[in-house]
């Protein structure tokens, strides 16, 4: 796809002999905003420092607007913004002085935004950053990767320390980035909820490969729980194809299915002579029977 | 503003004091001329200019570290030209800090070659074509020579607050002797020009450069080309030790005294130098080899949690840790000392007086790092300079012909006391110690995953 924000072909990433990204291939294209999840470990800190060329793969290549990642022209980077795990403020300087710095960078800055949401978000920017509490620094962070208004925003465990009202104005930002369907955010984080209220596309990262990747529908419909009910010969015989996790008790079983289909619940029905629920699940809960 | 304008700014007001000794220096500047102008003796200009030269680099002695954390992070790689842009603002802070002494070296040559009370004429560079010639090259020749010389200082300031261990202190070591060694080489074989220093210069600016700005993908390319298990023997030696000694730095003094014995054999092959020189270098190798104790108080943290020391035994058990790395060092030291006195039949005086300066620079900057529970404040940073001049002063006192050994042995009793009161009240500090004061650790890097 030629106008794709950031393409990955093949991509994989080894320290030493522990493989942390196999063998990846995705797209992003502009107005998808892509949240990751991913375990503890799982490579996802890996894989966004490979998108923006932070770290060579061991094999495959990964563009961003149209170019390797390792080599980015200046224009190109202008249009990228990062958030990293942990800050990289300058302790010594002022807010309004780190701010400074690095409006300087860019020749197109947004800096009423920057005003606006310093006002909002509470952030002195009188205060210098060694006296800024972990949260606030995190604000900052935030603040400094959206100045430029970049076309890829990328973003490494954001929420992590926000308070529940700064989680909030933060989410309502990123949907007012991403709302002109110009923008990609990538955006990683443990907060299930975080990603189901904004993302439209999800990469679930799973020992280095994408277990899914798709829209946050498909995901659901793709995944569902079923509870059988029957005479417990029959819920004993009963195997469900593409089951994840099955559990059965004298009459009743629960299990968790991946790859669902309509059609699935009539066979089951007809063929074992017994009652099928279809429960949907919710992000967080599928993503907890995948790392089952 | 651009980038690189900036940068320079920041650099030289990042912080209240930065932006007093800034601006002091530039007042202290502006002082000289008037000096050099309106009064009789040019060494009331040089007290003022060098005070002013010292101010503007304190000023901008922030650089390093910020330069560091930027060149460092992801900002660096994601920023348009931020490598660049980084190196230019180093280098135009470089060319700024020895500016002042570049205008300032004309009127000092003239006020120099004028007799006392007679106004300067500045004229006189104009219709004087030996003497312009002589000012211009002298001018360019100590600009060249100030701006390698900062260069270097700055570097060795970055060593020692990005790394901020034990290998960040003996790469700034090694700098440090550089800096002291090639002057003195300089006096004996005096062969520069204006532009030789200036090539000098160049040289430097390029290879620094080249270093700089290919660095990720050096790094890169350093990391694609370990093969795991090559070298499994020196790993494992690097990571051995006491668990204590590795998280407070101090598992490894070979690698220090490795740092310190390459500029020690260079010396010796370089050129002869007096006494006091050797031990002027050696006191300065046992007080930079105390100062790594300054990052304990926030390295222990870990070391409270897991063990279970109250405070006071922590103090101890970290004391304990220094003292076994140290006199490794100081080992060292002291033998070089001997050997190299023995070898070059230096006055029996020196060495008597010498021994105990090594034992006490080692003692005083290791109790003064351990003092350091919250951060450097002003008492500290004025304590730390007196300590280093007294240490520096010592060995220059005993560079006559006639030494007065009572005042050295005075100065000597005083810093050993001064040493037992840093003790007292580093150990009262660590009693109540607060970590959430110590400084944060700024090497912490991303894990993959």
């Amino acid at each position: 796809m030629a106008d794709a924000t950031v393409q990955g072909s093949h991509l994989s990433k080894s320290f030493g002999e522990r493989r942390v990204i196999d063998d990846l291939s995705f797209e992003v294209a502009p107005g998808e905003v892509i949240g990751l999840l991913g375990k503890n470990g799982a490579g996802k800190t890996t894989l966004l420092e490979l998108m923006l060329g932070f770290t060579p793969p061991t094999s495959g290549t990964v563009s961003v607007f149209g170019h390797p990642s390792q080599r980015l022209p200046g224009p190109v980077k202008s249009r990228v913004g990062f958030v990293p795990q942990q800050d990289e403020l300058l302790d010594q300087l002022t807010v309004a002085d780190q701010l400074r710095v690095i409006e300087s960078f860019y020749a197109h800055w947004d800096a009423e935004l920057i005003e606006r949401l310093c006002r909002e978000w509470n952030v002195n920017t009188a205060a210098r950053i060694k006296n800024l509490s972990v949260g606030e620094r995190q604000k900052l962070s935030i603040l400094l990767a959206f100045g430029q208004r970049p076309h890829l925003l990328v973003l490494d465990e954001p929420v992590a320390s926000l308070d529940p009202l700064a989680r909030r104005q933060f989410l309502e930002q990123l949907v007012e980035i991403s709302a002109d369907g110009e923008r990609a955010v990538i955006f990683s984080s443990h907060i299930v909820s975080d990603i189901e209220r904004l993302a439209n596309r999800i990469w679930i990262l799973k020992n280095g490969r994408l277990d899914w990747q798709g829209d946050l529908d498909s995901l659901k419909d793709s995944i569902v729980r079923l509870h059988i009910r029957g005479a417990a010969e029959a819920v004993a015989g009963v195997e469900v194809p593409g089951a994840i996790s099955l559990r059965r008790e004298a009459g009743f079983a629960t299990a968790v299915v991946r790859g669902w289909k309509p059609e699935l619940q009539h066979s089951l029905r007809a063929v074992h002579a017994v009652t099928v629920e279809v429960e949907s699940l919710g992000l967080e809960e599928i993503f907890l029977e995948l790392h089952r | 503003m651009s980038a690189v304008a900036r940068l320079v700014y920041t650099y030289f007001t990042s912080t209240r004091l930065a932006c007093v000794l800034s601006g002091g220096g530039i007042l202290l500047f502006a002082v000289s001329l008037i000096v050099v102008f309106g009064m009789p003796q040019p060494e009331d200009m040089v007290l003022f200019a060098s005070a002013g030269q010292l101010a503007f680099f304190l000023g901008s002695s922030n650089m390093p570290l910020l330069a560091g954390r930027l060149s460092q992070g992801h900002a660096a790689r994601l920023l348009p030209q931020g490598r660049l842009k980084l190196f230019l603002s180093m280098m135009v802070t470089v060319a700024l800090v020895a500016l002042p002494t570049l205008l300032l070296m004309p009127f000092a040559v003239i006020a120099g070659t004028i007799k006392v009370g007679v106004a300067v004429d500045i004229a006189r560079l104009a219709t004087d074509p030996k003497l312009r010639s002589f000012v211009i090259d002298m001018a360019l020749m100590i600009y060249a020579s100030l701006c390698i010389l900062a260069g270097w200082l700055y570097l060795a300031m970055w060593f020692v607050t990005s790394q901020r261990n034990s290998a960040g202190f003996s790469k700034a070591l090694v700098i440090i002797v550089i800096l002291m060694l090639a002057p003195t080489q300089e006096v004996n074989d005096p062969s520069s020009d204006a532009w030789t220093s200036l090539l000098q210069l160049a040289i430097a600016w390029i290879v620094f450069g080249a270093i700089f700005l290919a660095w990720p993908r050096l790094k890169n390319w350093r990391t694609r080309s370990w093969i795991p298990g090559l070298f499994p023997r020196a790993r494992a030696v690097r990571s051995a030790g006491r668990e204590i000694d590795l998280m407070l730095g101090t598992h490894n003094p070979w690698m220090y005294i490795g740092a310190l014995l390459v500029p020690v054999f260079l010396a010796t092959r370089i050129g002869q130098f007096s006494p006091a020189v050797w031990l002027y270098m050696l006191t300065i190798f046992s007080a930079v080899n105390g100062a790594i104790s300054g990052q304990a108080a926030e390295r222990s943290r870990a070391l409270w949690l897991r063990a279970g020391w109250s405070r006071s035994e922590l103090f101890a058990r970290v004391e304990a840790s220094f003292a076994r790395h140290n006199s490794f060092v100081l080992g060292v030291l002291l033998v070089l000392m001997v050997g190299i006195g023995s070898y070059e039949g230096h006055p029996v005086g020196m060495l008597a007086a010498g021994l105990p300066l090594l034992i006490l620079g080692t003692a005083t900057s290791t109790y003064l790092g351990l003092m350091l529970t919250r951060g450097v404040r002003w008492s500290e940073a004025l304590l730390a300079i007196v300590l280093m001049l007294t240490l520096m002063a010592l060995p220059l006192m005993l560079d006559t012909r006639v030494p007065n050994m009572a005042a050295v042995v005075a100065l000597e009793v005083i810093l050993a006391i001064v040493a037992i009161v840093l003790r007292f009240v580093a150990r009262s500090r660590w009693a109540a110690i607060d970590w959430t004061e110590c400084r944060r650790p700024r090497d912490a890097r991303l894990a993959p995953g």
